[in-house]
């Protein structure tokens, strides 16, 4: 930055940075290590031999594929849901008029303070009452009526900068709203919606508390997970696998698009990027 | 439909008033919503429905079913606001709310500062300091499920366990159950939750002090300004709005943390790190009572909502 850059700083960071991987060098090595040769510690090197033994049984012992295509496919959905809904509303809310806007523009993102444990008794009791305890409706409707409370915020703030002469050039040419929503709008706010949708994802891949009260016979990774420490004892190796299994997909998003996480407060200026 | 696009047209002359006259608003900035009820209605419709089943929904059912008796299947029955006062009778409740605040400030407190020091230390050399903050970062990706696996893993109490084996280095024979003992069981739940929150407070505090505007720096340079100096007078206030977000978001996340805790230690041993959003699962899903953990549901909601006024405040105002 400016002037001699002091050593002791970047050591300081670099030897944090070092012990807060170390958990996750901890399960990939327990994952591709003999777990004879573990068991005084992953640590250990007397004896160092890579085997992927762990990668292929764990497949055949716990549902763990199905699992993950099944949490791919809530998440997939909420993320679709989330991310074709929160567009049309936050631009209903930014550039229409009707009854009971700033009303209901005010509840819905204030509702982003709401922590889940509020919803899971009355939902509990809904599911249950319509037979719909096991039905992916029964996350997939939370997941997304939840994400509004964010999402819709992060898309209206973007739009705030949004150029209003766009808009009255599109209804001057004889646009309706909603044409001017898909034709105008949508094209320019890109950025936005993927924002929500990679949040969305990482927040629905990741859940775990709806996901375990209201499913039963198929489970997404993160509830198979806490599932199988809770049987056997001393499978180490097939657990450490599935935890990289849950989390490698959106760890790599993550890392991919951290920008949008770091850089999210300061780049919702400008219409395109 | 176009009548509604021109209505700010017509005060352009207001913005160039001659100086000293009444500078009128312009109104552009206020009656170009565009007027097309059956659209608008059309597009946040599912959104009302959603966000009405998901949210406004519940937090009333909560707050009604806070003042019943509810057994399993049993029909419920009005006792006004005794479960309240069962709560607050109740030690292992009051007990749960003295670790909520532990496991909220201190989480907050440890992931905050450690964050905002370690921002200070990267503001210095952004570039040579990106592989380790990505390190330090990517914890905050990591599910909450796999975090509290992880560190079952690094706190295990057999010999396979890091974190004795370290301390055995020292003092030989070494051996601690860090989740089993209740001592322990919170302060080790409390570093790992710190563990995975650390990032975002350095990510919110790094931005706010890469926005300062590189002259100032310059300027405090050439003025003979050495790097503990700008660090003192420039990047310390200059963060602190990132400072700000960093607290309130930490404090949100801790009181309704749930995973961590289901994950590593179940609330246990001997309730020990049960925190209220977890009391309230236990009661409402495991014992059934559903009106109990209704009540906890709505101790919980006040928190939140206390800590959360200045925010609610400053979105409301922005709600425009």
């Amino acid at each position: 930055m400016i002037g001699r850059t002091p050593w002791w700083s970047v050591t300081i960071v670099a030897v944090v940075g070092c012990i807060w991987i170390i958990p996750v060098v901890g399960i990939v090595l327990t994952s591709i290590r003999p777990p004879s040769e573990v068991a005084l510690g992953w640590w250990r090197l007397d004896e160092f031999t890579i085997t992927f033994d762990a990668w292929a049984r764990v497949w055949g012992q716990f549902p763990l594929a199905q699992a993950f295509w099944f949490t791919a496919l809530l998440a997939g959905l909420a993320t679709a849901g989330t991310m074709l809904l929160t567009p049309a509303a936050a631009y209903a809310f930014h550039f229409l008029k009707f009854p009971f806007r700033r009303l209901m523009l005010i509840l819905i993102i204030n509702a982003f303070v709401l922590p889940q444990q509020v919803v899971i008794i009355p939902l509990f009791q809904l599911w249950r009452d319509l037979k719909m305890i096991d039905n992916i409706g029964a996350v997939l409707i939370p997941y997304v009526g939840l994400s509004f409370a964010w999402s819709i915020f992060l898309v209206k703030n973007f739009l705030e900068d949004f150029p209003k002469e766009l808009i009255e050039a599109a209804r001057i040419d004889g646009c309706s709203a909603i044409s001017t929503l898909r034709h105008v709008v949508l094209p320019n706010a890109t950025t936005p919606i993927f924002a929500v949708g990679i949040l969305q994802f990482l927040w629905t891949w990741n859940a775990l508390l709806l996901p375990m009260l209201y499913l039963r016979s198929n489970v997404p990774l993160p509830v198979l997970l806490t599932k199988m420490s809770g049987t056997y004892e001393s499978n180490w190796d097939l657990q450490s696998v599935a935890a990289i299994v849950t989390t490698i997909v959106p760890l790599l998003m993550f890392l991919v698009f951290q920008r949008y996480f770091a850089a999210g407060a300061q780049t919702r200026s400008g219409a395109k990027e | 439909m176009p009548e509604t696009v021109a209505t700010g047209e017509a005060d352009v002359g207001g913005i160039s008033s001659p100086k000293g006259g009444v500078r009128r608003r312009p109104l552009a900035t206020r009656g170009w919503r565009l007027k097309d009820q059956p659209a608008a209605w059309l597009l946040i419709a599912p959104v009302l429905v959603l966000f009405g089943i998901s949210v406004v929904y519940p937090l009333i059912d909560t707050i009604r079913l806070s003042f019943f008796d509810i057994r399993g299947l049993a029909p419920a029955k009005y006792v006004g606001i005794g479960n309240y006062l069962t709560l607050f009778a109740d030690p292992g409740f009051r007990g749960t709310l003295v670790t909520t605040l532990t496991f909220t400030l201190g989480t907050t407190a440890i992931s905050v500062s450690l964050g905002w020091v370690l921002a200070m230390l990267c503001a210095f050399t952004p570039r040579t300091t990106l592989p380790f903050r990505v390190m330090i970062f990517t914890t905050f990706g990591i599910s909450e499920a796999v975090s509290g696996y992880m560190w079952i893993n690094i706190l295990r109490p057999d010999s396979a366990g890091l974190l004795n084996t370290v301390i055995g280095v020292f003092a030989p024979g070494f051996s601690h159950a860090w989740l089993g003992d209740p001592n322990t069981a919170l302060w080790a739940l409390i570093f790992v939750a710190s563990w995975s929150g650390v990032g975002l407070p350095l990510m919110l505090c790094l931005a706010a002090v890469q926005s300062i505007p590189r002259s100032v720096l310059e300027a405090a340079y050439m003025d003979g300004a050495r790097p503990a100096a700008i660090m003192r007078h420039i990047m310390m206030p200059l963060s602190m709005p990132g400072v700000r977000v960093a607290i309130f978001i930490n404090l949100l996340g801790a009181l309704r943390a749930f995973d961590i805790i289901y994950v590593m230690t179940g609330g246990g041993p001997v309730r020990a790190t049960e925190t209220v959003g977890y009391f309230m699962y236990r009661e409402s899903m495991t014992q059934f009572k559903l009106g109990y953990g209704a009540a906890a549901t709505v101790v919980l909601l006040v928190a939140v909502l206390v800590i959360s006024i200045p925010a609610i405040i400053q979105r409301t105002a922005g709600a425009r």
